[in-house]
């Protein structure tokens, strides 16, 4: 009950923070999305020491873990593009498996690179 | 067009097909049975052979996603958590994350531009790599359409995961923050997960990578986004 409790409020906070931001980005018309806007706010909020971190930790822990769970209505939607995807699935194969490797290269090699100079004995 | 037992029913439906599909994966811990994947294809499947339309789901998915953006919010608190480790070398980190999410998503858009596709998924391409929950509105915002970048973020995320470690070790690149920074970049929340079973290290520098290119991606989406797409 008592968890029950502490989950409502926290997740409160975590909806005002939301709430206050994407009224924020639509107000002033600000290209950015209003959660982005929001995970800043909490960083700063956090990082200052407004909010501790203690404050938060019931609800986002089993928010964070489920979180797979929100997009399960938004790809439901799929099912209105079912035609597209079979007559031009494809087509997309090509662009997100090349781009997936040129991530993974581009991140890795450059972080290796740049950490690997500065200390060489720890990598080898 | 709103019918509290058909919401009530696809609410229950949804949330039933997640727990099972939740348990299917933490037995079998396939890439391929992500818990995402198998409900939402279940779902897809009973609603074509009973007839139900989307227009129905609706409701239901409105009361869903309610909590969508507290939570997405609420990413804020890992990245503050392993603050420490983001000190530590700040500009290499930096430094991979934005070469990487431009390089990836620069590929992935001029190369979907080249096949031909529908500007509606060029735009949702783009933001193949960044985590759900901000690829859903950073589609909005450039013209993409939520639920195909959600696709698009599935199927990276699955293949990043499938192979991403063994790519890295195939490059050489064995250093753990490079390969954690990397697998967060490119295959985010799914990614995360895979490199967490390498080390501590990868699995936190992969979070971190994770929410960075996010943020990153969301500041110039509708500058460099809007341009590439012209």
């Amino acid at each position: 009950m008592i968890t029950l409790l502490k989950f409502s409020g926290q997740t409160f906070l975590l909806w005002a923070i939301y709430y206050f931001s994407t009224l924020v980005v639509k107000t002033f018309h600000i290209p950015l999305p209003g959660s982005v806007l929001g995970m800043i706010i909490l960083f700063v909020l956090l990082a200052s020491g407004v909010i501790k971190e203690q404050w938060l930790t019931t609800a986002t822990t089993p928010l964070l873990k489920h979180l797979s769970f929100f997009f399960i209505p938004i790809a439901v939607e799929l099912m209105e593009w079912g035609d597209l995807f079979l007559q031009k699935g494809y087509l997309l194969f090509l662009p997100l498996v090349v781009s997936l490797l040129v991530a993974l290269i581009t991140t890795g090699g450059i972080v290796q690179l740049l950490t690997t100079s500065s200390s060489k004995d720890e990598v080898n | 067009m709103n019918n509290p037992a058909m919401t009530t029913f696809t609410i229950i439906l949804t949330v039933v097909l997640y727990i099972i599909s939740r348990k299917i994966w933490l037995k079998t811990q396939n890439a391929l049975l992500a818990p995402l994947l198998l409900s939402t294809t279940a779902i897809i499947l009973i609603f074509h052979y009973s007839g139900i339309t989307f227009e129905q789901y609706k409701p239901g998915k409105a009361i869903m996603t309610f909590l969508l953006g507290p939570a997405t919010v609420g990413l804020a608190l890992p990245l503050y958590l392993n603050r420490s480790i983001l000190r530590k070398s700040f500009v290499p980190i930096l430094l991979g994350i934005i070469c990487g999410s431009i390089a990836t998503l620069t590929t992935a858009v001029v190369l979907a531009k080249m096949s031909g596709l529908d500007s509606v998924i060029v735009a949702s391409i783009a933001t193949k790599s960044i985590t759900a929950p901000i690829a859903i509105e950073v589609a909005r915002i450039i013209g993409g359409d939520p639920a195909i970048a959600v696709a698009f973020v599935v199927f990276t995320g699955t293949l990043g995961s499938m192979i991403g470690a063994g790519f890295l070790s195939l490059c050489r690149i064995t250093n753990p923050v490079a390969r954690g920074l990397a697998m967060g970049v490119t295959a985010h929340g799914q990614g995360t997960a895979t490199i967490l079973h390498e080390g501590q290290t990868q699995g936190a520098m992969a979070g971190v990578a994770m929410a960075l290119a996010a943020v990153f991606t969301s500041f110039i989406a509708p500058f460099y986004i809007t341009w590439l797409l012209k």
